[in-house]
């Protein structure tokens, strides 16, 4: 049984000694990781959003990069038009996510499997020619510069750090929690037996809405810290294939829910192709093998543990 | 037995797929107190009157009332909601839910905690749970599985899986309970266990009814039986009435004229 709740939720000791190692890195490390750290800790809360609907939803998205703008863009322009700070746009992007989520899952809520992530799709395409022509608000190509401290006072570059990690954290910990409740275990039934759910009472309609409004928001929050850890706001960093990376993640991730597993996504999509940069033209060349060895490996991984266990 | 105020009824009730006629004008009446069989051959239309009397399917004419009220239009989970439940015929658990879990989702229509709830440990929230968690640890022992609760549904045998969805069925105090095939799958040892457990649960406000092919649990828990045949009735009455109705013997056993 435990094996099974890994996956979705998670188990304490290990997300403990994690937290506190991440909490003491930046005493460590040096500015650039610092700074890649946090874009990572950003990205991971984007896979957890597209691991959320798989997990929840049974669903796979390719358009994920429309709740990261959105999160992202409430970040940028609250902060560059208005001065305002996370305190404000961080519940906003969340908002705006969730709404969204909830005005794209209703008019698709029959579709699934490979027509619904075609649809997603559609999301993805429009995110940059959405941007571009709202350049009044959005600064068009060049984009926004995000910075406005979060806590006044302290260092930004630490700032950029411990924000993203704390958004991953409380994300983390929210869909966690959300395995135990009533609502989360009728998505996971409406996901497997939609009759059955519709006969204790739990509409597949609700659940489709709701799986795709709380991914929605987190990947709104996942796009907030990218703005603040990344400080600058783009079309460059919402494009489609920004969406395919987070599914990327996702799928490297195995769809988990839990910190250490959306951390291993997270940290495929931002440092793989940064530990690459050196390759040149081979970077596609080695990102694929590096998918692939992943992939494998987590195929494979069941059968290498029985075979340690046996000889052990 | 009760009057039949509270019965579940169905008038004319007429089903069909294209040209297919499933249920053809079918009049029943369920009444609280006892408990009603359902049997007849593969296809004569028992599960679509089901899946018709929960609202899966949207019969073409007749209507459907529970109680006096009329339950046209309601989707099923707005009949859940009046406390009519029902298991399946093939067994509808959610793997990725522990057994427990399975049969909380048969009572969570009763509870309302808002969404901070659900991401957030706040003190309503645990106290639905502990309280599903009981009410559905309570129902596994009853139906003779009081150590199960922990485990994923895949790692019980198939007739263990059967009585967990029945003990999901049965949780939440329903008014209507509707059985696909309960004994389906399960030993003779857990067929005496589970008409035990039905019999228990007779009261005079809940309406019961089972459809099943094993003859001696119907024959030896049902107060009334209706026999259906390519979507119409063909007998109705108590079990020893329907045993010895000659067009019933000619279904099941075939006549010489069938040859």
């Amino acid at each position: 049984m435990m094996q099974r709740l890994r996956g979705l939720g998670a188990t304490a000791a290990p997300i403990w000694v994690l937290t506190a190692v991440l909490l003491v890195l930046p005493f460590t490390l040096g500015g650039s990781w610092t700074f890649m750290l946090g874009l990572c800790f950003a990205n991971s809360i984007g896979v957890l959003a597209v691991s959320m609907l798989v997990r929840y939803g049974g669903e796979v998205s390719i358009g994920h990069t429309f709740f990261t703008a959105l999160g992202a863009y409430s970040v940028g322009i609250l902060d560059t038009r208005y001065g305002i700070s996370l305190w404000a746009s961080v519940p906003l992007a969340l908002f705006m996510g969730v709404v969204f989520g909830i005005l794209f899952a209703w008019p698709s809520r029959n579709m699934h499997g490979i027509y619904l992530a075609v649809t997603t799709l559609a999301l993805a395409l429009a995110v940059p020619e959405i941007i571009n022509n709202l350049d009044a608000l959005t600064g068009g190509y060049e984009g926004l510069y995000v910075a406005t401290p979060f806590v006044p006072g302290i260092e930004m570059e630490l700032q950029r750090y411990y924000v993203a990690l704390a958004l991953l954290l409380a994300a983390t910990f929210a869909v966690a929690r959300l395995r135990l409740s009533r609502q989360g275990m009728a998505m996971l039934l409406a996901k497997t037996h939609p009759a059955a759910a519709d006969a204790f009472g739990a509409r597949r309609v609700w659940a489709r809405v709701a799986v795709m409004g709380i991914s929605g928001g987190i990947g709104a929050v996942c796009g907030a810290a990218l703005a603040f850890s990344g400080s600058t706001v783009s079309p460059g960093g919402f494009t489609f294939w920004q969406a395919i990376f987070l599914l990327v993640g996702s799928v490297v991730s195995f769809y988990g829910l839990s910190m250490p597993r959306v951390l291993i996504g997270g940290a495929f999509v931002t440092l793989v192709p940064q530990l690459l940069s050196a390759s040149g033209a081979w970077i596609p060349v080695f990102y694929g093998l590096a998918l692939l060895g992943m992939i494998l490996l987590g195929h494979y991984m069941p059968r290498i543990q029985k075979a340690l266990a046996r000889e052990k | 037995m009760n009057s039949a105020t509270n019965s579940l009824r169905g008038e004319q009730i007429a089903l069909s797929f294209g040209g297919i006629k499933v249920l053809k004008g079918l009049d029943v009446e369920f009444r609280p107190g006892e408990i009603t069989g359902l049997i007849g051959p593969n296809g004569a239309g028992k599960t679509s009157l089901f899946n018709c009397l929960t609202g899966a399917y949207i019969p073409q004419q007749g209507t459907i009332t529970y109680a006096g009220h009329s339950l046209d239009g309601l989707s099923p989970a707005a009949r859940a909601g009046k406390g009519i439940v029902r298991s399946f015929q093939h067994v509808a658990l959610c793997p990725d839910l522990t057994v427990n879990e399975n049969v909380m989702m048969g009572v969570a229509r009763n509870y309302s905690a808002g969404w901070l709830n659900a991401f957030l440990p706040l003190p309503r929230g645990r106290k639905e749970r502990e309280e599903m968690k009981r009410a559905a640890e309570a129902a596994l022992t009853d139906l003779g599985l009081p150590d199960v609760g922990d485990k994923m549904p895949g790692e019980l045998p198939p007739g263990m899986q059967r009585l967990v969805e029945i003990a999901r069925a049965v949780v939440g105090k329903p008014s209507v309970l509707l059985l696909d095939e309960p004994a389906a799958g399960l030993n003779n040892s857990e067929t005496r266990d589970l008409m035990k457990v039905l019999r228990k649960l007779t009261s005079t406000d809940l309406v019961m009814v089972v459809v099943e092919h094993d003859m001696d649990l119907v024959m030896s828990i049902c107060d009334r039986i209706y026999v259906l045949n390519f979507g119409e009735i063909v007998a109705l009455g108590a079990p020893e009435e329907v045993r010895t109705n000659p067009e019933v013997v000619r279904i099941y056993l075939g006549s010489d004229d069938d040859e």
